[in-house]
């Protein structure tokens, strides 16, 4: 995973690159426009780069990308056969080596059906930096057994609180067993392949030792095809977003599985009213609510409620803080 | 004895300079039939396994046999390792070198390495026309070498041994 952004860029680009991927680990995103700029969100702040690839606070004098630039990139990216990748690029991201995600964005171009084909012209690229942070769930995962067994969870919050990569930690840490409750096969439907970070269907994240992947297919198809093929007794997405996937969260449910799920939310009410479901339903469906938010641009645990039961706790109390966080 | 052994010497000679031509001309349309077979290989990836380049070239590699499966093997170990070069550098470098011992021509080659001029379709029916011409301007070849040819050999052997007949009434 070292230095892995560098084989984000052809050849001819690295040495520009070489600074940014010495940074890898504090580097959030990377923003690539045609005639633009090249940004980058490093430790909460912008930043641009110089002719040299350096990094500054100014705009003045940055480095601007262009098309020609782009092009090369998206075609190194896709392995120089962009056919390949024909599917990523109409769901608007591409997954590469290390676990990076690529969105891009240009001109859609539409199907008789109204339908998005794909995309041409392709002129935007948003590079999300992968960052595996072990021990991400350390704090909650003791909350996640009772008695050995363990409780169904949803973990609630806003884009960009850490949701994925709690939920990653957690699917690592309860396949290859932890201090509260034996190792379980654990069954990752990655629709985005965030969770995993698979490239070539190979996962580029630690997800543990008992763990399956199912990369790149719909969630409510994927949990139905693993309970049939691969018998998880714990099923993992991320983002819920569909009355579908509720569907075949709820038939996982009935199978015995415990579930693991996150969902875009600024809290339970929020949720329920998303998705027009009571809190009746919720609570049948999961034990525990994880509710995730930025206190001083760190993210924390804001609440931890259990089915019936809240538990409050202050962002600032000891041990609360996600590891590793921002 | 000596000048019948001579002159025997120099008819084998000339005899064999033919028979060394005909085998070129008839290994030209050997190799290309062997290059057309890579690039259907390659479209079948492409076609049923919705394969990248680099990966049809390693998946190719398992139905070649020497040097074009070493060589398949090197396309696909280097695009593998990500060192940031074109998948079209690295295939031209690699089979370039198993050209060298082919008796390809270079018109030969520039209609095998078309379609890497011609990467990068989004489509994967484009990718699959660009990979399909290269072959049919392979096969067009071969099919004018194979009418040429049968003539063409005859010639050669023919001509070979009547080289060697004169050269042994010039020096007798």
């Amino acid at each position: 995973m070292e230095n892995s952004i560098l084989q984000l860029f052809p050849l001819s680009h690295r040495t520009f690159w070489q600074r940014t991927a010495d940074a890898q680990d504090r580097i959030q995103e990377i923003r690539l426009r045609a005639g633009r700029e090249a940004v980058l969100y490093m430790d909460g702040r912008e930043f641009f780069l110089t002719d040299q690839g350096e990094f500054t606070d100014s705009c003045l004098g940055a480095r601007r990308m262009t098309e020609r630039e782009l092009e090369e990139i998206l075609e190194h990216i896709c392995h120089y056969s962009p056919y390949a990748f024909e599917e990523e690029l109409r769901r608007g991201f591409v997954t590469v080596a290390g676990g990076h995600r690529v969105g891009v964005a240009g001109q859609a171009v539409l199907a008789e059906n109204g339908k998005l084909r794909t995309l041409k012209n392709i002129s935007f690229f948003n590079i999300r930096v992968s960052h595996q942070k072990k021990g991400a769930a350390d704090q909650v995962l003791p909350r996640m057994y009772r008695e050995g067994r363990l409780k169904s969870a949803l973990i609630i919050s806003p884009p960009g609180c850490g949701k994925t990569t709690i939920l990653r930690d957690l699917v690592r840490q309860i396949s290859d067993g932890n201090a509260f409750g034996r190792g379980m096969t654990v069954g990752v439907v990655d629709e985005r392949s965030e969770l995993a970070g698979s490239f070539l269907g190979r996962p580029q994240n630690d997800v543990g030792m008992r763990t399956d992947v199912l990369d790149g297919c719909p969630k409510e198809l994927g949990m139905l095809l693993l309970l049939r093929s691969m018998s998880p007794r714990v099923i993992a997405i991320d983002e819920l977003g569909s009355d579908g996937e509720l569907q075949a969260l709820g038939q996982a449910s009935a199978c015995g599985c415990r579930i693991l799920a996150t969902v875009h939310g600024e809290g339970r009410a929020d949720v329920e009213r998303r998705f027009g479901k009571g809190a009746d339903f919720w609570e049948r469906m999961f034990d525990l609510f994880l509710i995730l938010g930025k206190e001083n641009g760190k993210c924390v645990v804001k609440q931890l409620e259990e089915s019936g039961r809240t538990s409050r706790r202050h962002p600032e109390e000891p041990g609360n803080k996600m590891p590793g966080s921002a | 004895m000596l000048r019948t052994l001579g002159g025997c010497m120099i008819f084998t000679g000339c005899l064999g300079l033919g028979i060394w031509y005909r085998f070129q001309l008839e290994g030209r349309i050997k190799a290309l039939r062997v290059l057309q077979n890579l690039l259907e290989l390659m479209a079948g990836e492409v076609r049923y396994g919705r394969a990248t380049l680099p990966e049809c070239c390693g998946h190719a590699a398992r139905y070649l046999k020497p040097p074009f499966e070493g060589a398949f093997l090197k396309i696909g170990g280097r695009m593998a390792e990500n060192a940031g070069i074109s998948f079209g550098e690295v295939f031209r470098e690699e089979m370039g070198e198993v050209f060298r011992t082919l008796p390809l021509k270079e018109e030969d080659r520039e209609a095998f390495f078309r379609f890497l001029s011609q990467a990068g379709f989004a489509d994967g029916q484009m990718q699959l026309r660009a990979i399909e011409q290269s072959m049919e301007f392979l096969h067009g070849t071969q099919e004018r070498l194979e009418k040429e040819n049968e003539e063409k050999c005859r010639m050669a052997v023919g001509l070979g041994a009547m080289g060697g007949l004169l050269l042994i009434l010039v020096f007798l």
